[in-house]
Protein backbone atom coordinates (compact mmCIF):
# COMPACT_ATOMS: atom_id res chain seq x y z
CA UNK A 1 0.00 0.00 0.00
CA UNK A 2 2.35 2.92 1.11
CA UNK A 3 5.23 1.14 -1.22
CA UNK A 4 1.97 1.48 -4.20
CA UNK A 5 1.78 5.25 -3.42
CA UNK A 6 5.18 6.09 -3.01
CA UNK A 7 6.00 4.83 -6.65
CA UNK A 8 5.06 7.67 -8.74
CA UNK A 9 6.78 10.28 -7.11
CA UNK A 10 9.85 8.13 -6.95
CA UNK A 11 9.62 7.48 -10.65
CA UNK A 12 9.45 11.03 -11.38
CA UNK A 13 12.51 11.45 -9.02
CA UNK A 14 14.28 9.02 -11.14
CA UNK A 15 13.88 10.53 -14.58
CA UNK A 16 14.44 13.69 -13.57
CA UNK A 17 17.50 13.28 -12.06
CA UNK A 18 19.00 11.08 -15.06
CA UNK A 19 17.96 13.34 -17.39
CA UNK A 20 19.78 16.01 -15.19
CA UNK A 21 23.08 14.34 -14.84
CA UNK A 22 23.21 13.19 -18.67
CA UNK A 23 22.26 16.50 -19.62
CA UNK A 24 25.10 17.85 -17.17
CA UNK A 25 27.82 15.32 -18.68
CA UNK A 26 27.02 16.27 -22.10
CA UNK A 27 27.01 20.65 -21.39
CA UNK A 28 29.85 19.69 -19.12
CA UNK A 29 30.07 22.71 -17.39
CA UNK A 30 30.64 21.78 -14.24
CA UNK A 31 30.31 25.96 -12.80
CA UNK A 32 27.00 26.14 -14.35
CA UNK A 33 25.46 23.23 -14.48
CA UNK A 34 26.97 20.43 -11.63
CA UNK A 35 25.65 16.98 -11.91
CA UNK A 36 23.47 15.71 -9.21
CA UNK A 37 26.40 13.33 -7.71
CA UNK A 38 28.07 16.53 -7.90
CA UNK A 39 25.95 18.44 -5.58
CA UNK A 40 25.21 15.24 -3.11
CA UNK A 41 28.98 15.16 -2.78
CA UNK A 42 29.00 19.06 -2.50
CA UNK A 43 26.25 18.33 0.79
CA UNK A 44 28.57 16.07 2.47
CA UNK A 45 31.72 18.00 2.08
CA UNK A 46 29.85 21.51 2.90
CA UNK A 47 27.62 19.95 5.71
CA UNK A 48 28.42 22.23 8.29
CA UNK A 49 27.95 25.61 6.12
CA UNK A 50 24.86 24.55 5.23
CA UNK A 51 23.48 23.21 8.82
CA UNK A 52 24.23 26.61 10.36
CA UNK A 53 22.37 28.41 7.42
CA UNK A 54 19.22 25.86 7.78
CA UNK A 55 19.23 27.17 11.57
CA UNK A 56 19.12 30.49 10.82
CA UNK A 57 16.66 30.42 8.41
CA UNK A 58 14.79 27.81 10.43
CA UNK A 59 14.80 30.72 13.27
CA UNK A 60 14.06 33.63 11.37
CA UNK A 61 11.02 31.53 9.20
CA UNK A 62 9.68 29.55 12.32
CA UNK A 63 9.32 32.43 14.25
CA UNK A 64 7.98 34.66 11.20
CA UNK A 65 5.49 31.88 10.92
CA UNK A 66 4.55 31.45 14.43
CA UNK A 67 3.49 35.43 14.78
CA UNK A 68 1.90 35.33 11.34
CA UNK A 69 -0.15 33.03 12.00
CA UNK A 70 -0.95 34.59 15.39
CA UNK A 71 -1.49 37.86 13.96
CA UNK A 72 -3.12 36.72 11.01
CA UNK A 73 -6.38 35.13 13.09
CA UNK A 74 -6.19 37.88 15.22
CA UNK A 75 -6.96 41.01 13.07
CA UNK A 76 -9.17 38.05 11.23
CA UNK A 77 -11.24 37.66 14.17
CA UNK A 78 -11.16 41.19 15.02
CA UNK A 79 -12.35 41.93 10.94
CA UNK A 80 -15.20 39.05 11.92
CA UNK A 81 -16.83 40.78 14.69
CA UNK A 82 -17.12 44.39 13.46
CA UNK A 83 -18.65 44.59 9.23
CA UNK A 84 -16.88 48.44 10.02
CA UNK A 85 -13.87 46.93 11.17
CA UNK A 86 -13.44 44.70 8.29
CA UNK A 87 -13.99 47.58 5.71
CA UNK A 88 -11.63 49.90 7.20
CA UNK A 89 -8.75 46.92 7.52
CA UNK A 90 -9.58 45.08 4.79
CA UNK A 91 -7.95 46.66 1.56
CA UNK A 92 -4.83 47.50 3.76
CA UNK A 93 -4.66 43.20 4.31
CA UNK A 94 -4.41 43.11 0.54
CA UNK A 95 -2.04 45.70 0.00
CA UNK A 96 0.28 43.34 1.78
CA UNK A 97 -0.37 40.64 -0.19
CA UNK A 98 0.34 42.96 -3.30
CA UNK A 99 3.26 44.68 -1.77
CA UNK A 100 6.21 43.55 -4.02
CA UNK A 101 8.33 41.99 -0.94
CA UNK A 102 11.64 41.96 -2.68
CA UNK A 103 11.49 45.74 -3.26
CA UNK A 104 10.61 46.29 0.40
CA UNK A 105 12.56 44.54 1.73
CA UNK A 106 15.72 46.79 1.60
CA UNK A 107 13.29 49.17 2.96
CA UNK A 108 12.87 47.43 6.14
CA UNK A 109 16.66 46.26 6.66
CA UNK A 110 17.57 49.92 6.51
CA UNK A 111 14.89 50.54 9.62
CA UNK A 112 15.19 47.89 11.74
CA UNK A 113 19.35 47.23 10.62
CA UNK A 114 21.15 43.94 8.92
CA UNK A 115 19.53 41.66 11.96
CA UNK A 116 17.17 38.84 12.69
CA UNK A 117 14.89 40.90 13.06
CA UNK A 118 14.45 42.74 9.77
CA UNK A 119 14.06 38.97 8.15
CA UNK A 120 11.76 37.71 10.51
CA UNK A 121 9.52 41.21 9.59
CA UNK A 122 9.82 39.97 6.07
CA UNK A 123 8.68 36.93 6.38
CA UNK A 124 5.58 37.77 8.33
CA UNK A 125 4.51 40.79 5.94
CA UNK A 126 4.89 37.49 3.34
CA UNK A 127 2.95 34.73 5.10
CA UNK A 128 0.72 37.05 6.75
CA UNK A 129 -2.10 37.68 4.02
CA UNK A 130 -3.39 33.97 3.48
CA UNK A 131 -3.82 33.30 6.93
CA UNK A 132 -5.77 36.91 7.21
CA UNK A 133 -8.03 35.73 4.34
CA UNK A 134 -8.99 32.32 4.96
CA UNK A 135 -9.34 32.79 8.33
CA UNK A 136 -11.82 35.48 7.60
CA UNK A 137 -13.33 33.23 5.19
CA UNK A 138 -13.78 30.74 7.63
CA UNK A 139 -15.30 33.07 10.27
CA UNK A 140 -17.70 34.37 8.49
CA UNK A 141 -19.23 31.34 6.66
CA UNK A 142 -20.46 29.31 9.90
CA UNK A 143 -23.36 27.61 8.82
CA UNK A 144 -26.60 30.21 9.18
CA UNK A 145 -28.88 27.35 11.14
CA UNK A 146 -26.22 26.73 13.69
CA UNK A 147 -25.83 30.52 13.97
CA UNK A 148 -29.55 30.49 14.67
CA UNK A 149 -29.56 27.98 17.12
CA UNK A 150 -26.41 29.32 19.33
CA UNK A 151 -28.90 32.93 18.66
CA UNK A 152 -31.61 30.66 20.08
CA UNK A 153 -30.08 29.66 23.28
CA UNK A 154 -28.56 33.55 24.12
CA UNK A 155 -24.99 32.42 24.16
CA UNK A 156 -22.71 34.94 24.52
CA UNK A 157 -20.78 36.53 21.58
CA UNK A 158 -17.56 34.87 23.19
CA UNK A 159 -19.64 31.43 23.74
CA UNK A 160 -20.48 31.42 20.19
CA UNK A 161 -17.26 32.38 18.84
CA UNK A 162 -14.99 29.43 20.81
CA UNK A 163 -17.89 26.64 20.83
CA UNK A 164 -18.95 27.06 17.20
CA UNK A 165 -17.60 30.12 14.73
CA UNK A 166 -13.79 29.05 15.64
CA UNK A 167 -14.22 25.11 15.36
CA UNK A 168 -16.34 25.76 12.01
CA UNK A 169 -13.00 27.75 10.61
CA UNK A 170 -10.59 25.55 11.43
CA UNK A 171 -10.49 23.65 7.77
CA UNK A 172 -10.48 27.48 6.48
CA UNK A 173 -7.43 28.12 9.06
CA UNK A 174 -5.54 24.99 8.05
CA UNK A 175 -5.79 26.01 4.18
CA UNK A 176 -4.30 28.96 5.20
CA UNK A 177 -2.06 28.05 7.30
CA UNK A 178 -0.56 25.28 4.07
CA UNK A 179 0.16 28.15 2.14
CA UNK A 180 1.88 30.29 4.15
CA UNK A 181 4.18 27.43 5.48
CA UNK A 182 6.30 27.66 2.41
CA UNK A 183 6.00 31.60 2.08
CA UNK A 184 7.60 31.89 5.59
CA UNK A 185 10.41 30.52 3.98
CA UNK A 186 10.57 32.07 0.81
CA UNK A 187 9.81 35.52 3.15
CA UNK A 188 13.05 34.69 5.27
CA UNK A 189 15.49 33.55 2.05
CA UNK A 190 14.58 37.13 0.30
CA UNK A 191 15.35 38.98 3.65
CA UNK A 192 18.81 36.86 3.84
CA UNK A 193 19.61 37.80 0.67
CA UNK A 194 19.19 41.62 1.26
CA UNK A 195 21.14 41.36 4.76
CA UNK A 196 23.85 38.97 2.67
CA UNK A 197 26.35 41.80 2.05
CA UNK A 198 25.92 43.34 5.46
CA UNK A 199 26.99 40.06 7.75
CA UNK A 200 29.40 37.48 8.07
CA UNK A 201 27.35 34.27 9.06
CA UNK A 202 24.32 34.00 8.34
CA UNK A 203 20.99 31.45 6.69
CA UNK A 204 20.20 29.86 3.54
CA UNK A 205 19.76 32.93 1.47
CA UNK A 206 23.65 34.90 2.66
CA UNK A 207 25.34 31.36 1.75
CA UNK A 208 23.48 31.24 -1.35
CA UNK A 209 24.82 35.13 -2.53
CA UNK A 210 28.21 34.06 -0.96
CA UNK A 211 28.14 30.90 -3.09
CA UNK A 212 27.17 32.23 -6.28
CA UNK A 213 29.64 35.48 -5.95
CA UNK A 214 32.41 32.03 -5.61
CA UNK A 215 30.99 30.00 -8.61
CA UNK A 216 30.34 27.12 -6.34
CA UNK A 217 27.27 26.53 -7.65
CA UNK A 218 26.93 23.11 -6.95
CA UNK A 219 26.96 24.74 -3.36
CA UNK A 220 24.27 26.72 -4.62
CA UNK A 221 21.90 24.17 -5.39
CA UNK A 222 22.70 21.96 -2.49
CA UNK A 223 21.41 24.99 -0.49
CA UNK A 224 18.57 25.96 -2.64
CA UNK A 225 17.55 22.09 -2.07
CA UNK A 226 17.99 22.23 1.78
CA UNK A 227 15.72 25.46 1.84
CA UNK A 228 13.24 24.14 -0.22
CA UNK A 229 13.11 20.86 1.72
CA UNK A 230 12.91 23.30 4.54
CA UNK A 231 9.49 24.67 3.30
CA UNK A 232 8.64 21.43 2.40
CA UNK A 233 8.84 19.86 6.03
CA UNK A 234 7.15 23.46 7.31
CA UNK A 235 4.11 22.27 4.91
CA UNK A 236 3.89 18.40 6.26
CA UNK A 237 3.68 19.60 9.73
CA UNK A 238 0.76 21.75 8.99
CA UNK A 239 -0.24 18.74 6.94
CA UNK A 240 -0.17 16.44 9.80
CA UNK A 241 -2.09 19.15 12.42
CA UNK A 242 -4.58 19.74 10.10
CA UNK A 243 -5.31 15.76 9.43
CA UNK A 244 -5.26 15.35 13.14
CA UNK A 245 -7.79 17.72 13.61
CA UNK A 246 -10.03 16.90 10.88
CA UNK A 247 -9.89 13.40 10.25
CA UNK A 248 -12.76 12.07 12.01
CA UNK A 249 -15.37 15.04 11.07
CA UNK A 250 -14.09 16.96 8.22
CA UNK A 251 -15.06 15.63 4.70
CA UNK A 252 -11.08 16.96 3.12
CA UNK A 253 -9.36 14.78 5.76
CA UNK A 254 -11.69 11.87 5.55
CA UNK A 255 -10.45 8.27 4.15
CA UNK A 256 -12.04 7.52 1.01
CA UNK A 257 -13.80 4.19 0.98
CA UNK B 1 -49.25 29.03 26.96
CA UNK B 2 -47.88 30.80 23.59
CA UNK B 3 -49.57 33.90 22.51
CA UNK B 4 -48.72 35.66 19.28
CA UNK B 5 -51.34 38.51 19.09
CA UNK B 6 -50.69 41.56 15.74
CA UNK B 7 -47.62 40.04 14.59
CA UNK B 8 -46.68 41.55 11.16
CA UNK B 9 -43.08 41.45 9.27
CA UNK B 10 -41.96 43.15 6.35
CA UNK B 11 -38.51 42.55 5.20
CA UNK B 12 -37.77 46.11 2.77
CA UNK B 13 -40.98 46.95 0.69
CA UNK B 14 -42.34 43.17 0.90
CA UNK B 15 -45.01 42.36 4.09
CA UNK B 16 -44.05 38.87 4.99
CA UNK B 17 -47.02 38.30 7.41
CA UNK B 18 -49.58 40.11 7.76
CA UNK B 19 -51.33 40.46 11.76
CA UNK B 20 -51.22 37.21 12.93
CA UNK B 21 -53.18 36.24 16.31
CA UNK B 22 -52.91 32.80 17.31
CA UNK B 23 -53.16 31.14 21.08
CA UNK B 24 -51.61 28.18 21.42
CA UNK B 25 -52.83 26.17 24.73
CA UNK B 26 -50.38 24.60 27.25
CA UNK B 27 -49.05 20.84 25.91
CA UNK B 28 -51.22 21.35 22.80
CA UNK B 29 -49.37 20.27 19.53
CA UNK B 30 -50.39 22.51 16.72
CA UNK B 31 -49.38 22.47 12.71
CA UNK B 32 -48.77 25.30 10.42
CA UNK B 33 -49.29 24.77 6.78
CA UNK B 34 -49.06 27.12 3.63
CA UNK B 35 -47.75 27.63 0.16
CA UNK B 36 -44.03 28.32 0.26
CA UNK B 37 -43.20 31.61 0.74
CA UNK B 38 -45.91 31.84 2.92
CA UNK B 39 -43.95 33.45 6.15
CA UNK B 40 -44.85 30.42 7.91
CA UNK B 41 -41.33 29.69 8.99
CA UNK B 42 -40.92 33.66 9.28
CA UNK B 43 -43.45 33.39 11.95
CA UNK B 44 -41.88 30.03 14.02
CA UNK B 45 -38.88 32.59 14.23
CA UNK B 46 -40.30 35.44 15.33
CA UNK B 47 -42.01 32.67 18.61
CA UNK B 48 -38.49 31.73 18.85
CA UNK B 49 -37.11 35.60 18.61
CA UNK B 50 -35.06 35.26 16.16
CA UNK B 51 -36.57 37.77 13.77
CA UNK B 52 -37.80 40.71 15.39
CA UNK B 53 -41.79 42.26 14.86
CA UNK B 54 -43.85 45.05 15.74
CA UNK B 55 -46.15 42.50 17.35
CA UNK B 56 -45.73 40.64 20.54
CA UNK B 57 -45.47 37.01 21.35
CA UNK B 58 -45.66 35.72 24.94
CA UNK B 59 -44.28 32.34 25.74
CA UNK B 60 -43.31 29.93 28.86
CA UNK B 61 -39.20 30.25 29.95
CA UNK B 62 -38.07 27.07 28.81
CA UNK B 63 -38.05 26.19 24.86
CA UNK B 64 -35.99 24.43 22.15
CA UNK B 65 -36.10 24.81 18.28
CA UNK B 66 -35.44 21.59 15.83
CA UNK B 67 -33.70 22.98 12.57
CA UNK B 68 -35.12 21.34 9.49
CA UNK B 69 -31.18 20.41 8.92
CA UNK B 70 -30.84 18.88 12.24
CA UNK B 71 -28.09 21.60 12.78
CA UNK B 72 -25.68 19.08 14.31
CA UNK B 73 -21.85 20.34 15.20
CA UNK B 74 -20.20 18.03 12.72
CA UNK B 75 -16.78 18.06 14.91
CA UNK B 76 -18.56 16.98 18.03
CA UNK B 77 -19.44 13.35 18.51
CA UNK B 78 -22.98 11.80 19.16
CA UNK B 79 -21.88 12.15 22.73
CA UNK B 80 -20.97 15.82 22.98
CA UNK B 81 -23.99 17.08 20.67
CA UNK B 82 -26.65 15.94 22.49
CA UNK B 83 -24.62 17.62 25.85
CA UNK B 84 -23.84 20.84 23.73
CA UNK B 85 -27.12 22.29 24.45
CA UNK B 86 -27.14 21.68 28.05
CA UNK B 87 -23.88 23.37 28.47
CA UNK B 88 -24.49 26.41 26.87
CA UNK B 89 -27.38 26.91 29.32
CA UNK B 90 -25.62 25.72 31.78
CA UNK B 91 -27.57 23.03 33.20
CA UNK B 92 -26.94 20.39 35.80
CA UNK B 93 -26.41 16.30 35.49
CA UNK B 94 -25.68 16.01 31.95
CA UNK B 95 -24.02 13.16 32.31
CA UNK B 96 -26.90 11.12 33.88
CA UNK B 97 -29.48 12.59 31.22
CA UNK B 98 -27.39 12.45 28.33
CA UNK B 99 -27.37 8.35 28.93
CA UNK B 100 -30.92 8.27 29.12
CA UNK B 101 -32.09 10.84 25.98
CA UNK B 102 -29.70 8.40 23.81
CA UNK B 103 -31.88 5.37 25.22
CA UNK B 104 -35.17 7.09 24.46
CA UNK B 105 -33.92 7.88 20.85
CA UNK B 106 -32.22 3.92 20.37
CA UNK B 107 -28.43 6.07 20.13
CA UNK B 108 -26.59 4.40 22.63
CA UNK B 109 -23.62 2.61 21.27
CA UNK B 110 -23.19 5.49 19.11
CA UNK B 111 -21.93 8.35 21.59
CA UNK B 112 -18.41 7.98 19.80
CA UNK B 113 -19.31 8.42 16.46
CA UNK B 114 -19.47 11.73 14.27
CA UNK B 115 -22.90 12.89 12.42
CA UNK B 116 -21.42 12.32 9.31
CA UNK B 117 -21.41 8.68 10.26
CA UNK B 118 -25.23 8.58 10.88
CA UNK B 119 -28.63 7.90 8.49
CA UNK B 120 -30.85 10.91 8.09
CA UNK B 121 -33.18 9.35 10.76
CA UNK B 122 -30.37 9.43 13.17
CA UNK B 123 -29.54 12.77 13.07
CA UNK B 124 -32.80 14.25 13.37
CA UNK B 125 -33.29 11.49 16.40
CA UNK B 126 -30.17 13.04 17.81
CA UNK B 127 -31.42 16.44 17.33
CA UNK B 128 -35.02 15.90 18.92
CA UNK B 129 -32.55 13.80 22.35
CA UNK B 130 -30.46 17.17 22.10
CA UNK B 131 -33.40 19.22 22.54
CA UNK B 132 -35.81 17.07 24.85
CA UNK B 133 -33.08 16.48 27.19
CA UNK B 134 -33.83 19.91 28.14
CA UNK B 135 -37.20 19.25 30.04
CA UNK B 136 -38.82 22.09 27.41
CA UNK B 137 -42.06 23.65 27.94
CA UNK B 138 -42.21 24.14 24.21
CA UNK B 139 -40.84 23.11 21.11
CA UNK B 140 -40.47 24.72 17.77
CA UNK B 141 -40.21 22.36 14.58
CA UNK B 142 -39.09 24.18 11.33
CA UNK B 143 -39.92 21.38 8.87
CA UNK B 144 -37.72 18.87 11.07
CA UNK B 145 -38.49 15.87 8.59
CA UNK B 146 -38.27 17.06 5.46
CA UNK B 147 -34.61 15.97 4.83
CA UNK B 148 -35.71 12.00 5.65
CA UNK B 149 -37.15 9.37 3.06
CA UNK B 150 -41.12 8.62 3.05
CA UNK B 151 -40.65 5.56 5.32
CA UNK B 152 -38.45 7.35 7.65
CA UNK B 153 -40.15 10.00 7.98
CA UNK B 154 -43.78 7.55 9.15
CA UNK B 155 -41.60 6.35 11.64
CA UNK B 156 -40.24 9.66 12.84
CA UNK B 157 -43.63 10.97 12.75
CA UNK B 158 -44.56 7.99 15.59
CA UNK B 159 -41.74 8.86 17.93
CA UNK B 160 -42.29 12.51 17.94
CA UNK B 161 -45.60 11.66 18.51
CA UNK B 162 -44.89 9.84 21.49
CA UNK B 163 -42.44 12.16 22.51
CA UNK B 164 -44.86 14.28 22.78
CA UNK B 165 -47.59 12.16 24.61
CA UNK B 166 -44.68 10.89 27.67
CA UNK B 167 -43.29 14.87 27.45
CA UNK B 168 -46.41 17.22 27.37
CA UNK B 169 -44.62 19.61 25.79
CA UNK B 170 -46.55 22.34 23.65
CA UNK B 171 -45.13 21.88 20.03
CA UNK B 172 -45.31 24.09 16.90
CA UNK B 173 -44.48 22.44 13.74
CA UNK B 174 -44.22 24.13 10.42
CA UNK B 175 -44.47 21.59 7.57
CA UNK B 176 -45.07 20.90 4.00
CA UNK B 177 -46.43 17.76 4.72
CA UNK B 178 -50.55 17.81 5.38
CA UNK B 179 -50.76 13.89 6.42
CA UNK B 180 -48.18 15.11 9.02
CA UNK B 181 -49.79 17.85 10.96
CA UNK B 182 -53.15 16.17 10.87
CA UNK B 183 -51.19 13.11 12.12
CA UNK B 184 -49.12 15.15 14.83
CA UNK B 185 -51.76 18.24 15.83
CA UNK B 186 -54.56 19.07 17.63
CA UNK B 187 -55.12 21.51 15.30
CA UNK B 188 -53.88 22.70 11.85
CA UNK B 189 -53.52 26.25 10.92
CA UNK B 190 -53.32 27.31 6.93
CA UNK B 191 -52.35 30.48 5.66
CA UNK B 192 -52.33 32.48 3.09
CA UNK B 193 -49.22 32.99 1.00
CA UNK B 194 -47.73 36.51 1.15
CA UNK B 195 -48.48 38.65 2.87
CA UNK B 196 -48.95 35.09 5.09
CA UNK B 197 -52.21 35.63 7.23
CA UNK B 198 -54.11 32.65 9.38
CA UNK B 199 -57.08 31.26 7.02
CA UNK B 200 -58.07 28.62 8.66
CA UNK B 201 -57.96 26.61 11.72
CA UNK B 202 -58.80 23.20 11.12
CA UNK B 203 -59.41 21.06 14.99
CA UNK B 204 -58.29 17.29 14.14
CA UNK B 205 -60.59 14.94 15.76
CA UNK B 206 -58.67 11.74 16.16
CA UNK B 207 -58.39 10.75 19.86
CA UNK B 208 -55.66 8.08 19.03
CA UNK B 209 -52.87 8.28 17.23
CA UNK B 210 -51.84 4.91 15.49
CA UNK B 211 -50.42 3.80 12.26
CA UNK B 212 -53.76 2.35 11.23
CA UNK B 213 -55.17 5.96 11.32
CA UNK B 214 -53.58 7.19 8.10
CA UNK B 215 -55.10 4.10 6.39
CA UNK B 216 -58.74 5.57 7.31
CA UNK B 217 -61.19 7.18 5.10
CA UNK B 218 -61.71 9.59 7.84
CA UNK B 219 -57.99 10.82 8.30
CA UNK B 220 -57.77 10.98 4.21
CA UNK B 221 -60.83 12.65 4.25
CA UNK B 222 -59.56 15.18 6.17
CA UNK B 223 -55.71 15.81 4.74
CA UNK B 224 -57.89 16.35 1.28
CA UNK B 225 -60.11 18.78 2.82
CA UNK B 226 -57.02 20.83 3.39
CA UNK B 227 -55.32 20.58 0.64
CA UNK B 228 -58.14 21.40 -1.21
CA UNK B 229 -58.29 24.87 0.82
CA UNK B 230 -54.41 25.23 -0.02
CA UNK B 231 -54.79 24.25 -3.08
CA UNK B 232 -57.07 27.70 -4.03
CA UNK B 233 -54.05 29.54 -3.42
CA UNK B 234 -52.40 28.11 -6.60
Amino acid sequence: MEIKKLLPPAIILLLFLGSWHIGALIYNMAFILPTPLVVAQTFVADFDIIMTGLVLTFEAAFTGYIIAVVMGIAVATVMSLSNILEKSLYPYAILLQTVPVVAVAPLIVLWFGFEMKSIIIISIIISLFPIINNTLLGLKSTSKTLVELFEYHKTSKLQTFFKLRFPAAIPNIIAGMKISAGLSVIGAIVGEFIIGSGSEEGGLGVQIIYAQADLETALVMALILTATSLGFIFFITIQTLGWYLMHKWHESEMKRK
Amino acid sequence: MIAISGVSKHFDEVQALAEVNLDIATGEFISIVGPSGCGKSTLLRIVADLVSTSGTVTKPNKGAFVFQDSALLPWLTVQNNVELLMKLEGLPNIKEKTCIALEQVGLTGFEKNYPHQLSGGMKMRLSLARSLILDPEYILLDEPLSAVDELTREVLQEELHEMWNRDKFTAVLVTHNIAEAVYLSNRVIVMSPRPGKITHIIDVPFKKRTPELRTTSKFSKLVNDISGKLRTWR
